[in-house]
């Protein structure tokens, strides 16, 4: 064996739960009451425009940042990073009030124009009750003020009362929110090219409807990946105390991960969020590992099997490391954010399951064992049998 | 140890055999049949699989994963493997459904945005579903003007024009959007299908004047109708749809009538013969805006250019007219649809409405085509949606939002793939290192890492064959760790020399069983459910990885270590 680890669960092993229980605390702390290292939401999940432009040389941030302040423009952060054709600029801005706004205006337009035009056919054609004309007037009048909302925005006449009919209002105000949009774009535009010369921009712009309907769908998919994760992890081990131990580690690696997020600023991101999905699967891996050899098996006492899967988990996490630390790696020669996010969060994690695992799941499992909990029952599971030959 | 005797028998025993046989006849059908070569690529690879799983023989399993790395290598070569814009270079447009649809809405949106991108002049655009809520439109380069394009086709209505012999009988802006509305079942009064809208007084009283006296002439119905245009179609294209017809349409019937289709007052698209005027050109311009639409490659393209028209080139399906034309009444004889002038219906007047009385509802319906009930329910569906879609200027069934561009150019996006690529073959190497130096024997890191490059291999293949994004990638090189934990725990099973080796690898399966149903299900919500398409790359090549490991290549190595440590 090329390197041999001391068995730690020789001895008073109660007192490893120290560690992970401090990491855990610590990144309860960093997340929660820190407001400096609280997580950053990316833009994928804030609303707001990331731009990449991709450079021959490099930018004065600051100068930029002033550029766009002057032009009105949230500036949240503004990076000049090398890569390999170049310089690759990154600025986020938040997303702009007129346009949120503006945004809004026009989704609850579409969504009541077309009753609107309905009740205007009815109350168009000859010999039309005045039921249906004044529904149709009542009608008018409500989408009229949301059409002046979006031509204030616009800097337009406010005067939708006087358009005649729905059609035409529908062209109108088509015309100001694009209006609204190529005048934002224009501004931004002019503020960018009066500091860089860039080859390429790229936008990436998320709306507020975008981020909120990103967060929702992100939370149920962590919903119902907790709920099925939790139902299969009970149906292969059966008993309360392993199955809740498994879980307990995994949680805790996620929120120590979680915790190394605001800690070196990885921002929550649709990718480092698929990151910690796929973490979860890392941990309890290493953690079914663990569970399966303690209390499944016979040979030795539970303190010598849990070490002997500490060694086999040990070199498993450093594989998983090493290829994470190759993607990190790559991500900060090709600054792809994608590779970052994902990267950063897989080592952390990693890092957190090592901790999670030997000296968290690993105490209360061994704790449950020797007090006579739980010992030498069947090798297989009720689902695994299926698979093994 | 595996020894040579062993080696030779496993290879000549039948089942084996029989795996490779089927192996080269699915490389050959994938070479012969190019369209279906990804369909039958999955296939194979899954019967091969599935054939593995459920022989439990070790000769087997090893000669299923050599025969999936083959297919795979060769569906690279022949299928070739698509990356993403990330990769290639382009722009990505993503268009997020307010609500989920179903697929045959999905079809019709995926048509539309297509249609629309065509008479923009974007033939380059890919338009591509994802899932049941998003629609991914991609551009090959990237020029602000092009994104500018697409994000008005997306955002405007286009322009809807009902012509009746040559006048303009109504428009879209005459027509209450609200009103255009399925006729429910009962009031269809024997046709399969109808759509009803309302016009407005101007409309009403436009229409009674142009269709006065015109019963039974055919209402062309266009979508963005090109202005200062001609058409050169060729030979084959106009008598196509000619020739389907039951009464057989004559050359100069086929002329004529697209003749008629496309005459407007003062806006006339003229028709030209390709073949007719190959020979002697002369066609000029009325001015350099007129535009000319021809069949993209025709070598009369490049003519007309030099000519200085504005020359948009089309696919033939879209410069190929359909006609109908019926002996009994020769003035409904009409082009029923030529998309590439946007006409896209021409149903006829009825005599009600052509007495010159000002008429504010109209109802267009028809019959439906199909074999059998479903497929007339189906058909019938279509072609009120494709109606409801024409009257209200091309608009989406669903309203859309857009979602964040992603622009990036090709060079950056080559160095991207090669430096990729790289980290996969680093990754691969630093990990044999450390597999090395932890085993201290060959004869266990060789065949690990042969089984991790096949799986690179294989899931590059797989992704590769639909798409290759960064989210895709980073999970790939993932998957090298993966891959090599699972065999960890196989070897560390099999190191322990205290039961036979066939309980040991029994346990060993056991935990890894467990372990990638854990992932798998922690990752399954966000691949069916979320619908985050951004992310969906990382999850399939994630749990394809974990899959691809627990059913080919673990039963593969554990069968080969299993011999190593006798």
């Amino acid at each position: 064996m090329a390197f041999e680890i001391p068995n730690p669960y020789r001895g008073n092993y109660k007192l490893l739960i120290i560690i992970p229980l401090l990491l855990v605390l610590c990144s309860l702390f960093i997340i929660f009451l820190n407001p400096q290292t609280q997580i950053k939401k990316g833009v994928d999940f804030k609303g707001g425009t990331l731009i990449t432009m991709q450079a021959n040389q490099s930018v004065d941030t600051q100068a930029l940042t002033a550029a766009l302040t002057k032009k009105g423009f949230a500036v949240s952060s503004a990076k000049s990073l090398q890569n390999p054709k170049g310089y690759e600029i990154e600025v986020e801005i938040e997303r702009d009030e007129n346009l949120t706004r503006a945004e809004e205006l026009k989704t609850s337009f579409f969504a009541q124009v077309d009753e609107v035009s309905r009740l205007e056919a009815d109350a168009s054609v000859p010999n039309a009750s005045s039921d249906a004309i004044s529904a149709y007037a009542a009608a008018k009048a409500g989408i009229d003020e949301t059409s002046n909302g979006i031509f204030a925005i616009a800097n337009l006449p406010q005067n939708a009362g006087s358009v005649n009919g729905t059609n035409a209002l529908k062209a109108k105000v088509n015309a100001a929110y694009r209006g609204i949009t190529d005048e934002n774009a224009a501004r931004l535009a002019d503020a960018l090219s009066g500091v860089v010369t860039y080859e390429s921009a790229s936008f990436n712009e998320v709306s507020s409807s975008l981020s909120e309907k990103f967060l929702e769908k992100a939370t149920s998919t962590v919903l119902y990946s907790t709920v099925l994760v939790c139902i299969v992890v009970f149906l292969i081990f059966k008993t309360f105390v392993p199955s809740a131990a498994v879980l307990i580690g995994a949680g805790a690696d996620v929120i120590i991960a979680l915790g190394a997020m605001g800690l070196f600023g990885i921002p929550l991101t649709l990718a480092s969020f698929a990151a910690l999905l796929m973490l979860v699967g890392f941990s309890l891996d290493t953690d079914v590992l663990l569970t399966m050899r303690v209390i499944k098996r016979k040979e030795g006492d539970a303190r010598g099997r849990a070490y002997e899967a500490m060694k086999t988990g040990l070199t498993m996490s450093m594989a998983l490391m090493l290829s994470f630390i190759c993607l990190f790696i790559l991500a900060s020669l090709t600054h792809i954010n994608t590779y970052y996010e994902i990267s950063a969060v897989a080592i952390a994690g990693l890092v957190g399951d090592v901790f999670a695992t030997w000296f968290l799941n690993a105490v209360i499992l061994l704790r449950h064992v020797e007090k006579g909990g739980h010992t030498g029952e069947s090798e297989k599971g009720v689902v695994s049998s299926l698979f093994s030959s | 140890m595996i020894s040579k005797n062993e080696l030779l028998g496993g290879m000549r025993s039948r089942d084996v055999l029989a795996v490779f046989a089927f192996t080269l006849i699915a490389c050959a059908m994938m070479q012969l049949n190019k369209p279906l070569g990804v369909p039958i690529y999955i296939i194979s690879l899954l019967l091969i699989a599935i054939a593995s799983s459920f022989l439990h023989k070790d000769n087997l399993r090893v000669a299923a994963l050599l025969a999936i790395v083959l297919l795979s290598a060769f569906s690279i070569w022949s299928n070739g493997v698509k990356f993403g814009i990330d990769f290639s270079g382009g722009v990505r447009i993503p268009i997020l459904l307010e609500q989920p649809v179903d697929s045959v809405t999905m079809e019709e949106m995926v048509s539309t945005i297509k249609t629309r991108a065509a008479s923009f002049g974007l033939t380059e655009v890919k338009v591509r579903p994802i899932g049941d809520s998003e629609i991914y439109v991609e551009l090959p380069q990237s020029s602000p003007q092009l994104i500018k394009d697409v994000e008005d086709i997306l955002s405007q209505q286009g322009a809807y024009q009902g012509v009746v012999d040559g006048k303009v009988a109504i428009t879209g802006s005459e027509i209450y959007s609200g009103s255009i509305y399925r006729v429910p079942a009962q009031y269809l009064q024997g046709a399969d299908w109808g759509v009803s809208f309302t016009v407005t007084q101007a409309g009403a009283n436009n229409f009674a004047q142009v269709a006065l006296g015109k019963a039974n002439y055919p209402l062309y119905m266009f979508l963005d109708r090109p202005q200062n245009a001609i058409i050169v179609i060729n030979e084959s294209e106009l008598m196509a749809g000619a020739k389907k017809q039951l009464t057989p349409v004559s050359r100069a019937k086929a002329l004529e009538l697209v003749a008629s289709a496309m005459a407007l007052e003062g806006d006339n698209i003229t028709v030209y013969v390709e073949e007719d005027i190959a020979d002697n050109f002369t066609l000029v311009p009325k001015n350099n805006k007129t535009k000319a639409f021809v069949t993209s490659g025709s070598p009369i393209a490049p003519k007309l250019a030099a000519a200085g028209f504005d020359v948009y080139e089309r696919s033939g399906e879209e410069m190929t007219p359909s006609y109908v034309v019926q002996p009994a009444s020769p003035t409904s004889d009409a082009v029923t649809t030529w998309k590439a002038v946007g006409l896209l219906s021409a149903p006829r007047l009825v005599a009600s409405v052509t007495e010159g009385i000002p008429n504010f509802g109209y109802t267009i319906n028809g019959p439906a085509q199909g074999d059998s009930a479903i497929a007339r329910a189906n058909d019938a569906l279509k072609k009120e949606r494709d109606l409801q879609s024409l009257l209200k200027g091309g608009a989406l069934p669903v309203q859309i939002t857009i979602g964040s561009k992603t622009i990036v150019p090709a060079p950056l996006g080559e160095e991207f793939l090669r430096l990729s690529l790289i980290g996969i073959a680093f990754a691969l190497a630093v990990v044999s290192l450390m597999v090395a130096i932890r085993y201290r024997n060959l004869k266990i890191v060789a065949p690990m890492m042969f089984i991790s490059f096949a799986e690179i291999l294989i899931m590059m293949a797989v992704i590769g064959s639909f798409t290759i994004d960064l989210a895709a990638m980073a999970g790939i090189l993932a998957a090298i760790g993966v891959s090599v934990d699972a065999q960890i725990i196989v070897t560390d099973e099999l190191l322990k020399k205290e039961e036979e080796s066939k309980k040991r690898i029994d346990k060993a399966f056991t935990i890894i069983t467990t372990s990638v149903m854990v992932a798998v299900v922690a990752m399954l919500p966000l691949l069916l459910l979320s619908g985050l398409v951004e992310i969906i790359g990382f999850a399939t090549s994630t749990v394809l990885g974990s899959l691809l490991g627990l059913f080919i290549s673990r039963p593969a190595y554990g069968a080969i270590a299993e011999r190593i440590f006798e």
